[in-house]
């Protein structure tokens, strides 16, 4: 779906941002692009959205260059939720989404109601003006704007940013949805639960740089120490175990009479991400 | 063309939101009213009042306008009730004429308006070289005026307002991913603000010039009103893509009715004459709005090269400062 070879991108003589990168997107993958801000994963967004021209390199999008793909046809198949939820503050939801499909085929098109339906959206309203609405509920619009298209592949940025914990979940699983369909993802995040529980592979983007590419599973099992951390109860009193994951083959090697939790010692998806780029994703 | 309607609908919402279309109706009807009960009135000012004291019966062929009084200290009476008029004492077989201090240039116009009252009319008629009567030709310079006003300062205030709601909303950025040629956003803004404004010329000048004599010049007016229309409505489009808030913009345009349509307004409109005015850019705009009013529309080529020429490179501006703003974050 995404294919990058050794793209490079200057603003300007002496600022260049992006330093060859060289990646690609399988179809119905989500692709996680991480990195801190300033890092460079916004410009190549851009790029890859065909907002920004004038990059060095290779881009290829559905098969085809990206500087010959610039038309009508290829907006009409992607997606894009930007970081911010931008949207007419006059107009309502209903008419901001009817707006914004009125430039696609209609055959390509979903009901207007039930996506905003799917993501949650409060009935009533439905037709006030934007004005009025939370910043959840924006991004909840803003979502059904880069859904409702139908596209085939979907760049979301920080999808989840302004939403409280249950409509995070509901994004997880609507992005989930979208997979299942086949889409392809290409998700800009600093969230990284949203990384680990969502994305099929994950790139680390520092300084224009792509430093790591893998699973997240694979990334957080390349640095593990492979022991994990037993809680018990033994003889009335609480008391807890380091131990090496192969020691558990064999059952508890220890006495005990109950186990209360086991903490498995593997590093997180942070963890990895100070590991590799020594900053935190600020 | 579907992608030009929905943003063409888009952008007339827009605009009845922020009561444009409201706000140039309203212009519409306080030019109307001042044109036709301040304007005209004060154009059709008084004449100044003549009192001839004559009893020798000198001056026998007089002007109508002229009044007569049987005594001298009629007349003195007559000068200090009416303190603009101007008295002819001839009592004495010669000519002497008696007025108020006023100024001196207005002194000598008022002498020379009661002298000229005494001599026969057809031995004192000018040559008409022009058709228009002095109230028409009022009415077509204060409608250009107006006309003028209205594109170039509300016009231009209005898609700002239009394009900082929108710059202020972030929508342009969404613009860059749509299925839609990106220029038709700027050209479908062009079409609304050309549209209305030659709605509002039309109505403009037939409702102040009249009927008949709007009609006879309205083609013209509405070519110029076109060209005006496009380049101010670019310009407004640059300054406020360019310019961070309303505040900066709100200098931009003062800059701009200060140092550009101040100094043609008075070259074009009074005695006062500027000698690097015919290198004005808006001189040559107003005069080529003047000329089609008074139906001697500027045929030169080269005004309409000139214009073209500038409405294509400010076009190309306001597309570059236009993707300037798609590409932005945050």
């Amino acid at each position: 779906m995404i294919e990058v070879k050794d793209l490079t991108f200057s603003y300007g003589k002496d600022k260049q941002v992006l330093h060859g990168l060289n990646f690609s997107v399988k179809d119905g993958e989500i692709f996680g692009f991480l990195g801190p801000n300033g890092s460079g994963k916004s410009t190549t967004q851009k790029i890859l959205t065909g907002i920004l021209g004038g990059h060095g390199g290779k881009v290829s999008l559905f098969g085809q260059d990206i500087l010959t793909v610039h038309s009508k046809d290829f907006f009409q198949r992607i997606g894009v939720l930007f970081e911010f939820p931008y949207l007419y503050a006059n107009l309502s939801a209903v008419d901001n989404l009817k707006y914004f499909s009125s430039f696609y085929p209609k055959a390509q098109l979903r009901d207007v109601e039930e996506v905003l339906e799917e993501l949650e959206f409060k009935r009533d309203f439905l037709k006030k003006p934007v004005s009025s609405y939370s910043k959840g509920m924006r991004q909840r619009v803003s979502m059904a704007r880069a859904l409702i298209s139908n596209p085939r592949l979907l760049f979301l940025d920080e999808p989840t940013s302004g939403l409280d914990p249950s409509g995070a979940v509901l994004f997880r699983r609507i992005i989930e949805k979208e997979r299942q369909k086949g889409t392809t993802v290409f998700l800009t995040t600093h969230n990284m639960l949203d990384a680990d529980l969502l994305c099929d592979r994950v790139a680390f983007i520092v300084g224009g740089n792509i430093v790591a590419l893998d699973t997240p599973k694979n990334l957080k099992e390349q640095h593990s120490n492979y022991r994990v951390a037993v809680d018990y109860l033994y003889q009335g009193k609480r008391e807890e175990k380091t131990i090496e994951v192969g020691e558990l083959e064999t059952g508890i090697p220890f006495p005990h009479d109950k186990i209360i939790s086991i903490h498995s010692g593997e590093p997180t998806l942070e963890d990895m991400f100070i590991q590799y780029t020594g900053r935190g994703l600020t | 063309m579907k992608g030009f309607y929905s943003l063409f609908k888009k952008d007339v919402r827009l605009m009845k939101s922020g009561k444009f279309f409201l706000m140039s109706l309203g212009f519409l009807i306080l030019y109307t009213l001042y044109v036709n009960f301040g304007y005209i009135k004060f154009m059709d000012d008084q004449r100044y009042n003549v009192y001839l004291y004559d009893p020798e019966g000198v001056h026998r062929t007089i002007l109508p306008l002229v009044s007569r009084v049987s005594s001298r200290e009629e007349l003195d009476a007559a000068i200090l009730e009416d303190t603009r008029s101007v008295g002819i004492d001839a009592s004495t077989g010669e000519t002497q004429l008696i007025l108020c201090e006023g100024a001196e240039k207005v002194d000598r116009h008022r002498i020379d308006y009661a002298s000229a009252s005494l001599q026969p009319s057809k031995e004192y008629q000018a040559e008409i070289v022009g058709f228009h009567t002095p109230e028409q030709k009022a009415r077509k310079e204060i409608t250009c005026e107006l006309l003028f006003f209205e594109i170039s300062a509300v016009g231009f205030l209005g898609i700002a307002a239009v394009l900082f709601r929108e710059k202020g909303m972030g929508v342009i950025r969404i613009h860059a991913v749509l299925p839609v040629h990106k220029s038709l956003f700027l050209v479908s803004k062009l079409a609304i603000f050309l549209l209305s404004d030659l709605v509002f010329a039309v109505l403009l000048t037939i409702m102040n010039v009249g009927i008949g004599e709007g009609m006879s010049v309205l083609s013209s007016v509405l070519l110029q009103t076109a060209l005006l229309s496009l380049l101010m409505a670019l310009i407004g489009v640059i300054c406020s893509l360019l310019l961070k808030d309303f505040r900066q913009f709100t200098l931009v345009y003062l800059l701009i009715a200060i140092f550009a349509a101040t100094p043609v307004f008075l070259s074009a409109n009074t005695a006062i004459k500027l000698d690097w005015i015919s290198f004005h850019p808006f001189y040559h705009i107003y005069m080529g709005m003047k000329n089609a009013y008074f139906g001697t529309s500027t045929t030169a080529p080269v005004y309409y090269l000139g214009y073209l020429a500038a409405i294509a490179v400010l076009f190309i501006a306001a597309w570059c400062v236009f993707s300037r703003e798609m590409r932005k974050e945050g």
